[in-house]
């Protein structure tokens, strides 16, 4: 015995309903696959691993201890021994004066 | 695109140009996933306007490049490598070696019959 459509359309209705899906028994393209997706975006993100254990971030965390920053500090002896033996970058000219001293056409 | 690269270094393994440049790729993907898929259903609804539709598609096409997961490329996180990945450990295929005779991989043991 054949089930009429009404009946169908019915139960379709109902289970729709039950599974939160949307109703569309006309089988239009509503794009409901793509709501359907999951975001991967996150997951897609968190391909790299970060950045972690910087000086900064040991010291903004544990701001009781002392925290020595060799490469920095090798840096700065180095600016030092350049700045005793002349070697410093030139002085930031303030007026346009300053500035043109160098550049007059010899 | 440099607009879109972090100021400073936040990724924490093997570093070189297309690994920063991936690494920006993912997070600009990530930032525009939900814009790019509501787009994408506006499109893909038949029940919609056709003009809606067609907006909705040019919009889409005018997004940055970045915004596509197409652009997004899985690379070698220990040297960088961008071809013969195994997606499950994130590296390449000598690499993956490397560190699975090492023992680093947990897990991963030499197969022997």
């Amino acid at each position: 015995m054949a089930v009429p459509r009404s009946r169908v359309l019915d139960l379709m209705k109902r289970q729709c309903y039950v599974f939160r899906t949307t109703y569309n028994p006309e089988r239009l393209r509503m794009g409901t696959r793509i709501l359907r997706e999951r975001l991967k975006g996150t997951a897609v993100a968190e391909y790299y691993p970060p950045r972690i254990g910087t000086i900064k971030q040991l010291r903004s965390l544990y701001p009781q201890y002392e925290i020595e920053d060799e490469k920095e500090e090798e840096w700065l002896e180095h600016m030092q021994i350049a700045r005793s033996r002349g070697k410093q970058p030139p002085k930031k000219k303030r007026t346009a004066a300053e500035s043109k001293r160098f550049t007059k056409k010899k | 695109m440099s607009q879109f690269r972090a100021k400073k270094l936040d990724i924490g393994c093997f570093i070189n140009i297309r690994n920063i440049r991936d690494h920006t790729k993912r997070k600009v993907f990530a930032a525009n996933e939900p814009e790019v898929q509501a787009l994408r259903y506006i499109v893909r609804n038949t029940t919609f306007p056709q003009r809606v539709r067609a907006q909705a598609q040019l919009q889409l096409s005018q997004m940055h490049c970045y915004t596509r997961f197409t652009q997004i490329k899985n690379r070698c996180i220990m040297g960088g490598r961008g071809r013969g990945i195994l997606s499950d450990f994130r590296m390449g295929r000598y690499q993956f070696r490397i560190n699975a005779l090492a023992g680093n991989l947990p897990g991963v043991k030499k197969a022997s019959w």
